[in-house]
């Protein structure tokens, strides 16, 4: 859930843009804690472990079409937690998930009520490292009912919350989704507020929260804007993300986003930081991420047929550029 | 209800787990598996790893006989610890209430991340009520999740033992076209028909339309039930093997 696309926003043609060369970049790590791979094709997972995409997190979020039944929303979270993760798994790359009722659904009230029930089924699944992405989008009675409630059951769990901020009313969305976790007890310390801009950040880090930011085309932050933060704000408590899902969206943000701050001079550390440790540390406060496991394939059958052709599991190659299909 | 000395596994599996996990998480273990507070049970399977941990368990030649000895043909060879608690979990559930019993193993499958499904196909020879776990087993074999198939096809005596021989076919043609090992099905050449043989034919020709090549075991399955002169002029297809 984590664009609304006007197509009004389209960008007026400008300068010629630079090219992303991913030499730039080589020999980088990234983790990308929030990107719905449910919504991308293989391609999409081949160039992130080809760009250094070691580890992601997807939150369980709105699939674009309203689901109309409890069956729809553990069907998803189960994908979330069983074959998405394959999926990921066959390009190498960690996939963590963060499990939770959306703010839009929150709005169905007779089924966020089922869904309510169902949560604590998934969220004590290994490998999922937070609830999210919950929070507010038309910031109704409903959803602060439902992201109360979900407050509750992350403190319960000893999980952190990955936050969604509106797009509309964005900055008194944000302050109200901080307020309301601290009015529940939770340590800033364990929340990550998501999308944030130049607008809200400065209120988030000082208030002790993770502030994310989404670097999405249109709609939400540019990563030349985003080089600009990291500038003025520097890296402590900061993180990137992508959000790439079913809308016009880049699933290479993160580690484009490195290159650029690598061109205008941000230090290695620095980058290290915003694009792959913060995101650790916040999360891992679930105790469910241990880098050791990344970049590992995850399939068994690793272990049982070394010599496979297929490296247990992983997928093979396939020439895009050839004309030949075989 | 179990067909094997259920008591005797346990008690077998409990000493395993000893050796492989700390103190504190086998005092947890031991104090779980009432299925009367489902929730409790549900929670205590999901959170196994974090009790227990993922490392490769060991287990001694002797342990090894001994699993083998009362339950023919299940091998626990290269599981981790949080798997084999897993199972050792679902052993102490009480089955004497065979709906409520079946109704709660069903309902793990329904919500199981990767390792819970690799877990509970793992479970399927030690399982009560095993005639009542056939259609599960044939939609495992259904997925595509590549350690899911691999805990249903190696060294796992169940689906030998109660597929019915369309199943058993499937699983054999699964394994082929997900490349698996065919020596570690269990009952691999007990199980072949004439059925399967047939359909592995047809794919031979199908591979060979295609100018791909087959896995040399298709040979070795095919030829007891083909003549030999039919194998050889599909043989004739590949150059290569």
């Amino acid at each position: 859930m984590c664009c609304s696309h006007s197509f009004e926003d389209k960008p007026l043609p400008g300068q010629k843009p630079e090219a992303f060369d991913i030499s730039a970049v080589k020999g980088m790590k990234f983790f990308d804690p929030h990107v719905h791979m449910t919504s991308r094709t293989t391609d999409d997972y081949q160039a992130m472990a080809d760009a250094g995409v070691v580890a992601l997190i997807e939150p369980a979020f709105w699939l674009g079409q309203p689901r109309t039944g409890i069956d729809s929303f553990r069907d998803y979270y189960s994908s979330l937690i069983g074959w998405e993760r394959f999926r990921s798994s066959q390009f190498g790359i960690k996939h963590y998930c963060t499990i939770g009722l959306n703010s839009r659904e929150a709005n169905n009230e007779a089924l966020a009520e089922q869904v309510m029930e169902i949560l604590p089924l998934f969220v004590y699944k290994d490998g999922v490292v937070g609830v999210g992405e919950i929070g507010f989008d038309d910031q109704t009675a409903a959803e602060d009912k439902y992201y109360r409630l979900q407050l509750n059951l992350a403190k319960e769990a000893g999980l952190p919350v990955q936050v969604h901020t509106p797009h509309r009313d964005k900055k008194h969305g944000t302050q109200r989704s901080m307020d309301i976790a601290l009015e529940h007890g939770l340590d800033p310390y364990s929340v990550i507020i998501d999308h944030n801009n130049e607008e809200t950040v400065k209120e988030v880090l000082d208030r002790g929260f993770w502030a994310a930011f989404t670097i999405y085309p249109f709609t939400k932050m540019g990563n030349q804007r985003m080089v600009e933060v990291v500038k003025q704000y520097g890296s402590e408590r900061i993180m990137i993300n992508s959000a790439a899902d079913w809308g016009i969206s880049d699933p290479l943000a993160v580690p484009k986003t490195a290159a650029l701050m690598k061109l205008n001079g941000i230090s290695a550390e620095d980058i290290e930081l915003v694009t792959y440790r913060n995101a650790i540390t916040a999360f891992a406060q679930s105790g469910q991420i241990d880098e050791a496991d990344f970049g590992v394939n995850i399939d068994q059958s690793a272990k049982f047929e070394g010599n496979s052709i297929l490296r247990g599991g992983q997928q093979p190659r396939v020439d895009k550029s050839s004309i030949i299909i075989s | 209800m179990f067909g094997y000395d259920k008591a005797a596994l346990q008690q077998t599996i409990a000493a395993i787990i000893q050796n492989n996990i700390t103190a504190d998480a086998w005092a947890w273990l031991s104090r779980q598996g009432d299925i009367k507070s489902r929730a409790a049970f549900n929670a205590a399977f999901a959170m196994m790893p974090r009790k227990t941990g993922k490392a490769e368990i060991s287990i001694t030649p002797a342990q090894a006989q001994e699993l083998d000895a009362i339950r023919k043909g299940f091998n626990i060879d290269g599981w981790t610890a949080d798997r084999l608690c897993r199972v050792y979990l679902l052993l102490s559930a009480d089955a004497s209430d065979g709906e409520r019993y079946l109704d709660v193993v069903e309902n793990l499958f329904l919500a199981a991340e990767m390792n819970e499904l690799v877990a509970l196909y793992s479970a399927l020879p030690v399982l009560a009520y095993p005639d009542f776990l056939v259609k599960r087993c044939a939609e495992g074999i259904r997925s595509n999740i590549g350690s899911v198939l691999e805990a249903i096809m190696y060294n796992n005596p169940y689906p030998a033992e109660y597929l019915p021989e369309a199943a058993w076919n499937q699983l054999i043609m699964k394994a082929i076209f997900t490349e698996k090992r065919l020596d570690l099905i269990t009952g691999l050449n007990h199980r072949n028909n004439q059925e399967l043989a047939r359909i592995l034919m047809d794919f031979a020709r199908e591979r060979g339309a295609a100018g791909r090549t087959v896995v040399p075991e298709l040979w070795h399955l095919a030829s007891p039930f083909t003549d030999a002169g039919i194998v050889n002029a599909v043989k004739q297809q590949y150059s290569t093997i």
